[in-house]
């Protein structure tokens, strides 16, 4: 029997309503329906459906991407289309197939007494290619995949242009009804001179006004379904709610919203049909300051006498909803295609204009949802935190905190956030999209990274680099390390003079000497990314418009270019570095053993890295337990973590994709990379030896920060830029606008009573002023985990946090399972 | 001045978030004391077991051959052992260290304010033991140039020393943590190795003077078997410490330094003794409130209740 089975979160105060729910979710193959794929094609023979190129970045699936393409395309439905079908331009054949799909082909549920309608969303759709456009494509692709995958297989990381990461302006959708947009769309069409018409901005000004029509025409279609299940209902009770749901449905989401129910029916309906458009579950496609922009339907509903019960009630069916975006993989794996998170992401309170507060009823409203609902991974909530912050939200966060394993939500930090947001308007040159005015309202999305809101798509996953690369480039001056292996053929690659010539072992005699030599690799490694990025950003802007999203990102009508051609107000692609620490600290175990204490000369050390330290034990516990190492508030160690920031994330505003011209911006996310990759890369300098993980986003490296969670985040915010006169905002630098993954774990007796809660809220309060944009909180007890590996059953819902995203520990693999329990949790005594 | 090292983010000395102070050195030698390698006021050299990776390189570095290997690892001859710190310097993975540095002032002030911003309304900087007293001259410049920044101290006293370092202290301490431990004479020179009506003099002086002052005191009273736990000695404190500190906190024993003993090679007259049970810890709480103790709270870990 599980010991601590006990001290698991359960879910909290359901109604039997959102209980049953939530129950038959969870429930996953075993449910009568759920919201696996649905494909359809055109029919024509050389047809495809699967995306490949939104995959480039999980170089898990890179296997599985033949099968993928021809299983999608086996299970295919056919959707008749006429002649003029095909004479229609790409995004315009791509807005009527969805449409089309979406409203006449996906079947329709309501579930017994939800109350939201909007139920089957995952859809594998068809290219809508003619021949000749396809062989283009897959000629591309084929050149795609190849850099990819060389890219990936020689340690540098992965890159490609990817769905979703933004916060699509839900708000006006809410606010004015997609019928305004449509009247807007409309207006800026009969603008064009014939000539624009003919051309590609009519064609995507045509494909977006068809694009209008789908959530309409769903919708209209759901509402006589709902009188046709009202019909036959018995139960008096129920039948009055289908008959409202009936009325939600013939006016939102083409009329404005008028009350709290219709908002969030609103919301859904829009935001389900992104996931449709972009052929893609959930992919950090997220919903921003719900508790601002729905804030004005809260108070009206308050008002007319909605209960607060049945507003929990309609975000609890909300919650339902967002989950099945994980039935797209429901027959994958142990856990319902429930592998991690998706990250729909939800932004709850943070600073207004002015550095006041916004946090308001409905923040507390929705957080009892949230409380009441997890564990549950979508959608996901992240709290912005700042130095005005309310008492009352503090103390609610904190005993959130402790009554789960991770913490239900992430924590966004105002100030270091807007520090970000506003150097990238300098860097970009754009004050009049991002200012002290505005940079407030901001939101991030997918885990943690930081956008602006409604007009903003900064390719947030799209590429990430490992910075480690660049110190084996050195060692090989230019060429790699060691052969790497071609794990599709078995073949060990040959060296080959692939970077800049930095000097050989010898000539780099002076730690200055081989820092310029590290820079320079970097500069060359960062290159590869964006010439990688290239080859799938072009496809993706040549092949792939998504035109029902670009109507709901602000430039793209107004431009009349797709958001996949760079139509946002906002566009960047953000270059996330994994390996951060780990590049630090073998800097660091470099300057320290060859050149300070030369404890051994840099050829003995390459050779060491390169029999993995086998035979140099001495040396390598050196490197592990002498050098200095970043993540301990140590100045003279994070005054090079913060040269090594420097150096990559100023090289990296250098650059800019071609065909659509979007500048690239620094952030560190790395998802799991530091998992995967660590099989991939070298032994390294900092002791680490192959197949170890590598450090998490801007985390210190596993075990290295022995002086505590304070000292982890003063290094943290070092490296951001820290705090001092003339900052970005206020007097905080932060060279990252994408933000950083930073996650602590503490130990359970932190939290143990009402005065440790407030000791907590005070090392918040801390982080605030010195820490990094975001942080997650992971309070665990090895002995919890441990009981766990041993009865997985037991434990099937104790939620962790990773890195940006939640996981439920019994499904993560045994080394991550080790990982997580071996990582050091802060006790106090 | 002699350190041990510094614990930040400590949540259990004092209010608040507190960055904390251990130093060398102790005129006490509780028989239950959980940092036994702080009690002597000189250096001395430890190796820790499983840090060792058995390179052998200490016992080749050593200038006065105290260290040898033996089949229970490396032994060091403490006689010998001037603490040059040689041997931690060349272990490749730290499992040699030199407990009791000497760090100057500044230095120390240096690295103790980095957590400032986590401190909030009530935390700070705990000067702790051994004893920080008996480093008179140096915690004085130390907490004057802390309160000088405006930074709370809290000194963390057995109260076995000349009234004089105490009183001098109050000026730029914002609260005591005062360890009152065992009221009859003879078993607190029995478990202490020391008497202790210094002690009860220095705190009805400092209660006094903290009054005046209007600074805070709190008293610590650790709830040892066999030493401290009885309720007689219970009793008998709280009819001495009645109203005057502004806490009382009865710390349950632990036993979570075993490993400590074991590297100093000292044996240790608790090893086997079990965690308190919250009951009793409980019962202590209120004997404490029926003999006029007030304030008086417990922390601590206890057995888990099955």
């Amino acid at each position: 029997m599980a010991k601590y089975q006990d001290a698991i979160k359960q879910p909290g105060n359901l109604s039997p309503r959102v209980k049953w729910l939530r129950d038959y979710y969870f429930e996953g193959v075993d449910r009568p329906w759920n919201n696996e794929y649905s494909a359809y094609t055109t029919g024509t023979p050389w047809d495809t459906q699967f995306d490949e190129i939104t995959y480039y970045i999980v170089p898990e699936t890179y296997p599985f991407i033949p099968t993928f393409l021809a299983s999608l395309k086996q299970i295919s439905k056919e959707i008749p289309v006429d002649d003029d079908f095909w004479k229609m331009s790409i995004p315009e054949r791509k807005a009527f197939f969805t449409k089309k799909a979406a409203v006449e082909y996906l079947p329709m549920e309501v579930l017994p007494g939800d109350l939201l309608c909007g139920a089957r969303f995952n859809m594998m759709y068809s290219m809508c290619l003619n021949k000749k456009e396809q062989a283009a494509r897959d000629k591309l692709i084929k050149d795609a995949r190849k850099s990819m995958l060389a890219l990936h297989n020689h340690g540098y990381g992965n890159s490609g242009a990817t769905s979703g990461h933004l916060v699509p302006d839900y708000a006006k959708i809410i606010r004015h009804g997609f019928k305004a947009e449509y009247e807007k769309i409309k207006s800026l069409y009969e603008a064009l001179s014939e000539k624009d018409k003919n051309g590609r901005k009519g064609n995507n000004l045509r494909a977006m006004m068809t694009a209008c029509k789908m959530p309409k025409e769903l919708a209209e279609k759901y509402s006589k379904f709902c009188i046709s299940l009202a019909e036959k209902e018995k139960d008096p009770e129920r039948k009055q709610e289908l008959l409202v749901m009936a009325q939600n449905m013939a006016k939102v989401p083409w009329n404005p919203a008028e009350n709290f129910y219709e908002g969030v029916q609103s919301l859904w309906l829009t935001h389900m049909l992104v996931m449709s458009d972009e052929k893609y579950p959930g992919p950090g496609v997220s919903f921003g300051r719900v508790d601002q922009y729905l804030y004005p339907l809260y108070e009206k509903s308050i008002k007319e006498g909605m209960s607060k019960d049945f507003m929990k009630e309609i975000l609890g069916c909300f919650w339902v909803h967002a989950n099945t975006a994980y039935d797209a993989q429901i027959r994958v794996g142990g856990n319902q295609g429930i592998t991690a998170g998706f990250g729909q992401l939800l932004t709850l309170s943070g600073m207004g204009k002015d550095g006041k507060d916004m946090t308001n009823d409905l923040t507390y409203l929705i957080l009892d949802v949230i409380d009441d609902m997890s564990p549950i991974l979508e959608p996901k909530p992240n709290v912005r935190l700042h130095n005005n912050s309310p008492e009352a939200l503090m103390d609610k966060i904190v005993d959130m905190v402790c009554r789960s394993q991770g913490a239900p939500f992430l924590l966004n930090f105002d100030e270091r956030s807007m520090a970000g947001m506003l150097r990238e308007s300098k860097k970009a040159n754009i004050p009049n999209l991002i200012n002290e005015e505005n940079v407030c309202e901001y939101a991030p999305v997918g885990c943690l990274e930081n956008t602006m809101v409604g007009n903003d798509r900064s390719g947030t996953v799209d590429s990430n680099v490992n910075l480690l690369k660049a110190m084996e480039l050195v060692y090989g001056n230019g060429r790699d390390m060691l052969p790497y292996l071609d794990p599709m053929s078995g073949k060990w690659t040959p060296l080959t003079q692939d970077g800049p010539k930095t000097g050989n072992l010898k000539e780099l005699d002076t730690f200055e000497k081989f820092y310029k030599a590290y820079e320079e690799q970097t500069k060359y490694v960062l290159r590869r990314m964006v010439e990688n990025y290239e080859k799938s950003e072009n496809i993706r802007y040549n092949f792939n418009p998504t035109p029902y999203l670009s109507v709901l990102v602000n430039g793209c009508a107004e431009k009349g270019l797709d958001v996949t051609q760079g139509g946002a107000e906002i566009s960047f692609v953000t270059m996330e570095a994994v390996t951060y620490a780990t590049t630090v600290d073998s800097l660091l175990a470099v300057k320290y053993l060859v050149y300070d204490k030369k404890e051994c000369t840099l050829e003995e050390l390459v050779k060491a890295l390169k029999s993995n330290w086998k035979g140099y034990e001495v040396l390598q516990n050196k490197a592990l337990y002498k050098a200095p190492k970043y993540g301990r508030d140590d100045d003279e160690a994070d005054a090079l973590a913060k040269k090594v920031m420097d150096c990559w994330s100023e090289e990296t505003w250098k650059f800019r994709t071609k065909c659509t011209g979007r500048q690239f911006r620094p952030g560190m996310l790395s998802w799991n990379y530091w998992i995967g990759n660590g099989f991939i890369l070298k032994a390294s300098a900092n002791g680490r030896n192959e197949a170890q993980f590598l450090s998490n986003a801007i985390c210190p490296s596993n075990g290295a920060d022995i002086n505590g969670p304070t000292a982890n985040s003063n290094s943290v915010g070092i490296a951001l830029g820290g705090n001092g006169e003339n900052g970005d905002y206020q007097d905080y630098f932060n060279c990252l606008p994408n933000g950083a993954s930073h996650t602590i774990t503490f130990n359970t007796s932190l939290l143990r009573d009402a005065e440790h809660k407030e000791k907590f809220k005070s090392f918040l309060k801390g982080y605030t002023k010195n820490g990094g944009t975001a942080l997650q909180i992971n309070i665990l007890d090895a002995e919890v985990l441990k009981d766990a590996q041993k009865h997985p059953k037991d434990y099937r819902h104790l939620l962790v946090r990773i890195t940006g995203y939640n996981a439920y520990f019994v499904s993560v693999g045994k080394e991550l399972q080790d990982e997580i329990i071996a990582r050091e949790s802060h006790k106090t005594y | 001045m002699k350190i041990l090292n510094i614990q930040r983010m400590s949540t259990e000395d004092g209010p608040g978030i507190r960055t904390t102070l251990f130093v060398k050195g102790c005129p006490l030698s509780c028989k239950w004391c959980h940092n036994p390698e702080s009690i002597s006021p000189s250096s001395h050299t430890e190796w820790i077991s499983v840090r060792c990776m058995g390179c052998n390189t200490c016992i080749q570095v050593c200038p006065k051959q105290a260290l040898s290997s033996t089949e229970n690892g490396i032994e060091i001859d403490q006689e010998r052992c001037i603490a040059c710190g040689k041997c931690a310097e060349e272990c490749p993975t730290g499992a040699i260290e030199v407990k009791g540095i000497n760090r100057s002032i500044d230095s120390l002030y240096k690295e103790l304010i980095k957590d400032k911003s986590y401190w909030g309304k009530d935390g700070g900087v705990t000067l702790s033991g051994g004893e920080i007293t008996m480093q008179s001259a140096d915690s004085l410049l130390l907490a004057k140039k802390l309160h000088e920044n405006n930074i709370r101290v809290a000194i963390d006293t057995c109260g076995f020393c000349k009234w004089e370092t105490l009183k001098k202290l109050v000026d730029y301490t914002d609260i005591f943590l005062y360890d009152l431990k065992i009221f009859d004479p003879k078993k607190h020179l029995e478990f202490t190795g020391q008497d202790n009506s210094v002690i009860f003099e220095n705190f009805e002086l400092l209660a006094k003077e903290c009054k005046e002052k209007k600074k805070t005191l709190w008293v610590r009273t650790p709830i040892i078997p066999r030493a401290t736990d009885s309720d007689e000695n219970i009793s008998s404190l709280a009819k001495i410490i009645g109203d005057k500190a502004d806490l009382w906190e009865l710390c349950a024993f632990n036993n979570l330094c075993k490993d400590k003993y074991d590297r100093l090679k000292k044996d240790w007259d608790y090893c086997s003794s079990p965690l308190m049970e919250a009951a009793r810890m409980k019962e202590l709480v209120k004997i404490a409130i029926d003999n006029g103790g007030k304030n008086v709270i417990w922390s601590g870990m206890t057995k888990r209740e099955e």
